[in-house]
């Protein structure tokens, strides 16, 4: 357990730019919910969908969030 | 003068529904035309022909000073009845952008749109996203953008019936300054709008062409004497009406309430028979008018037909 | 500057203003680079799930760069071409049923030119972000598993792109056609199905097959190339510019609201 748990330690740099590119989508899907209008559903539930739903939570805001005016 | 756009014949059938028939008509350069009818009577249909948005399934249209190859809809500026426009674009990006595709230079585009957007009272809204404007704010942004290439001849898609009163009176204004410096064509279902900016009026009809001519002829032409009578309503007035018998030149008789009306082939002679009758009987008059038809009675008259 | 151009213009700042421009390429560089990494870690995530016995030695071959690459692919070849037919399929049916498309084409504007900007710009982004995606899963297969052939891995890219350049012209093509978004989507997505289905249930009959793009780009990666590539590859190419000569016949005869 011990040696796992350094070896990941130390593949950190690896993975991390992962979780920052993830972040990055989640915050720009943030900011495209705050700045939009209307939503189709309500925002709340867009902001929990974007937050805990990896990936698909953002893209399903993307392509099917925003009601176009 | 010759026509700017001679339509012939103009005829559109979806399915075996025929939304337009037969429709012919010349627009003068330089005048104001109105296409009038109740809704549903093919103005919208025969606008999106004009403007080139619908093929006619018969009929001709044809652009005079045209030249080779160009697009007539380089002539025209079209304004559909409720615009619809890119909300994330600011409203001088759209006119800007409308500038450019119909050829003007970047500079040139830019200008124009200042100015336009300035005349129809949206330089201060200009740099907002179109998605937070009001009904009114985009009719006149509409407009901006249709006058963008200064077109020969505006076709406007009843431009005011979607509008508040206050947002009316903008677009109308605004329209009858237009009308001085192009031609001008536009549907309504209202005539009110009609008489008060047009100098032709096109009548339609079940996609049937039902009247058309300058306003000021069609006055002439179709004016009819009416005269309207108002008793105070006693019984002895009420029975007199009920028996009057109409003379050679009445053409038409309706009761209407304590009344009467009349409407005559001679006036003088109408005029001189009833005062003496209504003499002579003491009838109780509270009203007698001795006029003319409006132009509403007309329109509500060939529209019904 | 010409009409197209001016046009290309707006769809670009379109793509910019709503967000497309910022989440395609995004999602593709997650998808791309998250296979390496699983792949690099999978031997520990599954020492680490417990229920072995102390001691367990896990024997897993050891895969090759190319192979992560070509399951990288793969991946683009799911959900990749899901995201460009939802991204890009109200693209015409968008614009004309809310009728903006009216107010633009009564303007002296060619439909052809209004229908390849928009073309242009889906393509543009599309391997753009295909491109961005890529490269973050070929430095990380080259990081963590092994060194890939240049030359075969971009050829390889390419002729992936050549695949979703057909899934998007047919999802542009068909919401020309059709007026709901949705349905744009489904129909591209299974045209897209049925070439690549049919192609592999019948790698003789149809080698020529544009259904074969995918197996193709993977080929080139695991050097086991099909034969026909030349064809296959000129095939993706003539049915994209089939299905984008349709849809500017039918936008030229469109009736718009």
């Amino acid at each position: 357990m011990n040696e796992s748990t350094m070896e990941l330690s130390k593949l950190l740099p690896i993975i991390a730019p992962f979780f920052v590119i993830q972040l990055i989508l989640v915050i720009v899907a943030l900011v495209a919910l705050a700045k939009t209008g209307r939503t189709r559903g309500p925002k709340w539930l867009w902001v929990l969908l974007i937050v805990f739903v990896n990936i698909i939570g953002p893209v399903l805001f993307f392509v099917i969030g925003r009601r176009n005016d | 003068m010759s026509a700017l756009l001679k339509a012939e014949q103009l005829t559109k059938a979806f399915g075996s529904t025929q939304a337009v028939a037969d429709i012919s008509f010349d627009i003068a350069p330089g005048r104001c035309t109105a296409l009038l009818g109740p809704n549903g009577a093919g103005k919208t249909t025969t606008i999106r022909m004009l403007a080139g948005l619908l093929q006619p399934t018969g009929g001709k249209l044809s652009y005079a000073g045209l030249k080779p190859g160009q697009s007539p809809n380089s002539l025209l500026g079209y304004l559909p009845q409720s615009p619809s426009f890119y909300g994330w674009m600011t409203g001088r990006e759209y006119a800007v952008y409308a500038g450019r595709l119909c050829g003007l230079s970047a500079a040139e585009a830019k200008s124009q749109a200042d100015s336009l957007l300035e005349r129809v009272g949206l330089s201060a809204a200009a740099k907002r996203p179109i998605s937070g404007y009001s009904g009114g704010m985009k009719q006149r942004l509409g407009l901006a953008q249709a006058l963008v290439h200064r077109p020969r001849l505006l076709i406007l898609d009843e431009p005011v019936s979607a509008l508040d009163p206050l947002g009316r009176h903008e677009v109308l204004m605004l329209l009858r300054e237009l009308k001085q410096e192009t031609t001008v064509l536009f549907s309504t279902h209202v005539l009110h709008d009609a008489e008060q900016l047009c100098d032709d009026v096109i009548i339609i009809r079940n996609g049937e062409m039902a009247l058309q001519g300058s306003l000021e002829e069609i006055r002439n032409n179709h004016r009819m004497s009416v005269i309207t009578l108002h008793t105070e309503g006693d019984i002895r007035s009420m029975q007199w009406c009920m028996a009057y018998q109409s003379g050679a030149y009445v053409k038409e008789l309706r009761r209407i309430e304590k009344g009467m009306e009349l409407v005559v082939t001679d006036m003088e002679l109408a005029r001189g028979e009833l005062l003496r009758q209504l003499a002579k009987d003491e009838i109780r008059v509270t009203k007698l008018e001795f006029g003319h038809s409006t132009l509403e009675e007309l329109f509500m008259k060939v529209v019904s037909e | 500057m010409s009409q197209w151009t001016i046009i290309w213009r707006k769809e670009l700042l379109e793509l910019a203003r709503s967000y497309k421009l910022l989440w395609l390429p995004l999602v593709f560089l997650l998808l791309g680079v998250s296979q390496p990494i699983m792949t690099y870690f999978l031997p520990d995530i599954l020492a680490n799930a417990g229920n072995l016995p102390e001691g367990t030695v896990i024997e897993m071959p050891k895969p090759q760069g190319g192979e992560v690459l070509a399951q990288t692919l793969q991946q683009y070849g799911m959900i990749g071409s899901l995201i460009v037919a939802l991204g890009f399929m109200g693209a015409v049916s968008g614009e004309r049923s809310s009728g903006a498309a009216s107010m633009i084409l009564v303007k002296p504007v060619s439909r052809a030119a209004y229908l390849l900007a928009k073309w242009t710009a889906m393509l543009a982004l599309v391997w753009g972000s295909l491109a961005v995606g890529y490269l973050g899963a070929w430095y990380y297969t080259s990081l963590l598993i092994g060194e890939v052939d240049a030359i075969r891995a971009i050829q390889a890219l390419l002729v992936f792109a050549l695949w979703l350049s057909v899934i998007g012209t047919l999802t542009i093509a068909a919401s020309v056609w059709l007026r709901s978004g949705a349905a744009a989507a489904f129909s591209a997505l299974g045209l897209a199905l049925l070439l690549s289905l049919t192609a592999s249930f019948l790698p003789r009959a149809l080698a020529w097959s544009p259904g074969q793009l995918p197996g193709l780009a993977s080929g080139f990666l695991l050097e086991s190339m099909p034969e026909a590539a030349g064809m296959i590859i000129a095939a993706g190419a003539v049915l994209t510019a089939a299905v984008l000569y349709a849809a500017v016949w039918r936008m030229r005869r469109m009736e718009l609201p």
